[in-house]
């Protein structure tokens, strides 16, 4: 007993020593932030998950675990693929139409992350592998390229490869119809699109993981196996794989939450079975008649939760995101890159065009339609280019608008999160006190919150308050930019933290700067270039925010972000998509404006960034 | 410039406790080194004293004043880091003005006491050079004057010379020396070389796993050893176990591996040893001769490495299985696996109570 009060007594010690009134401005406003727009919403959620009719219970639970809605108790829906034959002007046409088998709502979101996450991880591996270890002519470009889909923005995978894949769409019309290579027409939809579209766009965060983990091995541990007489598959098998594997896993969990929470990419594909998946599953079912939110939605909200929450344990416990940021310190030895021979590099051109010309497709699908006046269906190209749909921006009731709320969103957002993010990164690295572990993994906590998730939880909470999204949607909107985009600002910035030498605030302190005034004068110069891009990164996630965007911009049309009018003029009927693809490729331009911005401020550090 | 005393100074990482109550007494003015292996203490000691670790029991003071809870940016202490922890974004001027700027001395104050103490480490002329433009030895002078700048109460040095090469690591010790001595500045330095500390120190503590072993001058650590850690940790020797089993003049001690009785002095005239006591016979291998003197024990050994230190020879013999160090003129012609006898003074034959 004396003991522990005593260990108490020292703790308080300790506490009252670490901390001043900097450090304790900066816990407050972290933790009041992350209280009021994180965890009372996502504990809100919790609680009605298990109300009904005002008492305690597991009825919503029941309720969808009975239903074959949700999970598969009348066998398995749908079908693989078909094979449909019919007859044209042009002669008899087969068509091989993936949708892909339908599980119940539930299964369906499992399987479609465990896929997504399993090709990309091995598309990313082998890209990795390649890079990491051979050097060949032109290879510094094609990475960089191979790279694009990161900068891809909400929708615009979907929207792009949806006018590729149909039955009419243009890889058809050009395989089939044109160049008469392929004996059968192919249509991807639903699932499978998802999958495809999915491991497209996410393939790249695999890839920049395990490059990273790969350059980052030592080389002497590989020369030294070699020394003792391993080679070939079998120095790869025991030394180089078992070495990037916390890049391997942290890449594929990274994967496996974006994709099981991603709403921009299903919601594209209206109309099929991808509906059948849970964030786009709750996006149309959430509310009741009424405009309440119904119980089987927050139910359903908290399996998600709980499945992308249990992924994010398993980051963080066996990979720890902080142990990977320090592998990427800096690069103090050369990596070991073996020369290619020409053939050798032929073949690897041969592979990575082919899985450029895949990867880009969405990408050039959405600049076409952006530029495009009419594109029938059937036609390789639109049969004519206008800037029409860029004026459209300007004309084009409520886009304006829109765009205009989105930049305001996101600006403010940005300002919270670096002053915010930075004092969270500053306590976590610098304050030796117990719990700031705890801080740490609660700033990071976001990336496992689905989007659909806060949007959900703000409902329930903020409906019948002044903050009530009917009533203004700006204050809610900004505050789930800020939380949701929030750890990368604080990875960007902890790395920052991480290089600069404690040392070098301590001699400030020691020769008499008390540690606010270190902050300022030391501290902040140091790391301006980390907290410049870890700024830029939030702002170009905030713009692209898709799912709280969605949300409460269905419900408040007037404030609502550009993502909300980029959904809503995808389903407008004639025009509506060449706007949005206006808007997706302005998003590019902006996205690829920063990220080349803060790759030239931060150089090699960047790939802390985006990996984060 | 004060004199500082700790108190069973305690401090704990976890489990680990990194100072075991540790009590010191550095004088006005004094050079005072802490010397130790990796992870004894004395880093901690140090940054206690600085005030970046808060201690968790025990008490520190400056004079007569207790500044165990005085925040580490009120202490006024001048530490220089083992890395020198240069401001890279910042001039040598504004580096060195910075603890002035602090206390917002006016602008010409400044500037006269920048100037005087870049004179002090001979850096004039370097204002407005950054410190990746500087050499380690002249990063080192500029790390000194940040904090001679702004007239400590102590400096603190943690290993500063780590970072040099063999040759500057010399030239920076004797400066260092120079200017503490120059100032009358009382000096806590701290090193894991002990040939480092015996050069420079006025006094030294000998710290392991968190305690202090021995406090000395440079000359009775090395001739008056404690204990057996001590002997070890400074300065070479041979060291062999055995027993008291008689006491007139000298102790006459049987030698554990049935290498004989010899007779000893106990290593410290303060410290009693009785007939059954266990000790450490400790021999320091310029103490032997070859030739044969009346008061000197006589080993037979057997010679299996001979390394040619310059001035010295220093022969590595063996007998019945222990190992012995013993330094010869570099004239002596001895080849491997010659037997020979050696001789130690009984007085320079130390026992030290285990």
């Amino acid at each position: 007993m004396a003991t522990l009060l005593e260990e108490i007594r020292r703790e308080l010690n300790e506490l009252r020593w670490q901390f001043d009134l900097l450090n304790w401005a900066q816990l407050t406003s972290v933790l009041a932030v992350f209280t009021f727009f994180l965890i009372i919403p996502v504990l809100t959620i919790v609680q009605a998950s298990f109300i009904y009719e005002g008492r305690l219970s597991l009825y919503w639970f029941q309720l969808i675990l009975r239903d074959p809605l949700y999970l598969p108790w009348k066998g398995v829906g749908g079908r693989l693929f078909d094979v449909i034959e019919y007859s044209t002007e042009t002669g008899r046409q087969v068509l091989i139409y993936i949708e892909g088998l339908d599980f119940g709502v539930i299964l369906n979101s499992i399987y479609v992350a465990s896929l997504t996450t399993l090709f990309s991880t091995t598309i990313g591996f082998i890209l990795a592998f390649i890079f990491a270890k051979y050097k060949f002519f032109g290879d510094e470009v094609l990475r960089i390229l191979l790279l694009a889909p990161l900068l891809s923005t909400p929708f615009v995978g979907a929207i792009g490869i949806k006018k590729m894949i149909t039955s009419e769409g243009v890889i058809n019309t050009l395989l089939v119809d044109m160049l008469g290579i392929m004996p059968f027409r192919l249509e991807f939809t639903g699932i499978s699109a998802v999958i495809l579209v999915q491991t497209l766009l996410f393939y790249p965060i695999a890839f920049l993981n395990i490059y990273t983990s790969i350059i980052n091995i030592d080389p002497t541990l590989e020369e030294q196996a070699e020394n003792m007489g391993a080679s070939g598959f079998y120095l790869f098998r025991t030394v180089t794989l078992p070495l990037s594997m916390p890049g391997v896993e942290a890449g594929a969990l990274l994967v496996f939450i974006l994709s099981i929470e991603d709403l921009g990419t299903p919601i594209v594909f209206r109309g099929s079975n991808a509906d059948k998946l849970m964030p786009v599953f709750i996006f149309r079912n959430m509310f009741t008649p009424t405009g309440t939110i119904k119980g089987d939605a927050t139910a359903l909200s908290l399996i998600l939760l709980v499945i992308s929450a249990t992924i994010f344990i398993v980051l963080r416990k066996y990979i720890s995101l902080r142990r990977y940021a320090m592998l990427t310190k800096g690069g103090v030895w050369r990596p070991r890159r073996r020369k290619l021979g020409i053939i050798t590099t032929i073949l690897i051109y041969i592979l990575c065009i082919s899985i450029l010309a895949v990867a880009l497709l969405p990408h050039i699908g959405v600049v076409l339609l952006a530029f495009a006046g009419e594109w029938p269906s059937g036609s390789l190209l639109p049969t004519y280019f206008t800037l029409r749909n860029f004026v459209k921006l300007f004309t084009e009731p409520g886009v304006l608008r829109a765009i205009l709320n989105s930049v305001v969103y996101s600006s403010v957002a940005t300002i919270l999160i670096v002053l915010l993010g930075v004092s969270a990164a500053y306590l976590v690295s610098r304050v030796k006190v117990k719990g700031m572990e705890a801080l740490d993994t609660l700033v990071t906590l976001p990336i496992a919150i689905p989007g659909i998730i806060v949007a959900t939880g703000y409902f329930l909470v903020y409906i019948d308050t002044p903050l009530s999204p009917l009533i203004w949607g700006a204050p809610l909107l900004i505050m789930s930019y800020t939380v949701r985009k929030f750890p990368f600002t604080v990875r960007a910035v902890f790395a920052g933290l991480e290089q600069v030498d404690k040392a070098l605030e301590e001699s400030a302190v020691n020769i008499g700067a008390s540690r606010t005034k270190v902050f300022f004068t030391i501290t902040l110069p140091l790391i301006f270039i980390n907290i410049l891009a870890g700024g830029m990164l939030s702002f170009i996630y905030s713009m692209s925010e898709v799912s709280t965007g969605i949300v409460i911009g269905d419900a408040n049309h007037n404030d609502a972000p550009m993502t909300w009018k980029m959904y809503d003029m995808l389903f407008k009927g004639f025009g509506g998509t060449f706007v949005a693809a206006a808007m997706g490729v302005m998003l590019m331009a902006l996205q690829f404006i920063m990220i080349v911005a803060s790759n030239l401020l931060l150089r090699k550090r960047a790939v802390a960034l985006i990996g984060i | 410039m004060v004199n500082i005393r700790t108190h069973n100074v305690v401090k704990r990482f976890g489990a680990v406790v990194a100072l075991d109550k540790v009590s010191l007494d550095i004088k006005h003015g004094e050079f005072f080194t802490l010397l130790g292996p990796s992870g004894c203490g004395k880093t901690t000691f140090l940054r206690s004293i600085a005030g970046f670790e808060l201690i968790d029991e025990g008490k520190i003071f400056f004079d007569d004043e207790d500044v165990t809870y005085v925040p580490p940016h009120k202490r006024n202490t001048g530490m220089v880091f083992q890395n020198y922890a240069l401001w890279p974004h910042m001039t040598v001027y504004d580096n060195i003005a910075y603890g002035l700027r602090v206390r917002k001395l006016p602008k010409d104050e400044i500037d006269r006491r920048v100037k005087w103490a870049l004179k002090l480490v001979h850096l004039e002329g370097f204002e407005k050079r950054t410190p990746h433009q500087l050499s380690g030895g002249q990063q080192q002078r500029v790390a000194l004057a940040r904090v001679l700048v702004i007239q400590p109460k102590v400096l603190l040095l943690d290993e500063p010379l780590s970072n040099l090469d063999a040759k500057l690591r010399i030239e920076m010790r004797a400066e260092i020396r120079r200017l503490q001595r120059e100032l009358g500045i009382t000096t806590i330095y701290v090193t894991h070389d002990q040939e480092e500390a015996m050069s420079i120190s006025d006094k030294i503590a000998v710290m392991d796993h968190g305690k202090v072993m021995q406090v000395g001058d440079p000359v009775d650590i090395y001739f008056h050893p404690r204990n057996p850690f001590v002997a070890d940790f400074i300065g070479q020797g041979t060291f062999i176990e055995g027993s008291v089993v008689d006491k007139d003049e000298y102790l006459l001690v049987e030698l554990e591996e049935g290498l004989g009785r010899v007779r000893a002095v106990p290593s410290r005239r303060d410290v009693e040893i009785d007939v059954g006591d266990k000790v450490l016979v400790a021999i320091r291998p310029e103490s032997f001769s070859i030739s044969s003197n009346k008061a000197s024990n006589r080993f037979r050994v057997k010679i299996y490495h001979i390394s040619f230190l310059g001035n010295i020879k220093r022969v590595q013999a063996i007998s019945n299985g222990k190992k012995f160090l013993i330094d010869v003129e570099p004239s002596a012609s001895f080849n491997l696996d010659d037997e020979i006898d050696v001789y130690v003074p009984y007085d320079l034959t130390l026992a030290i109570k285990v």
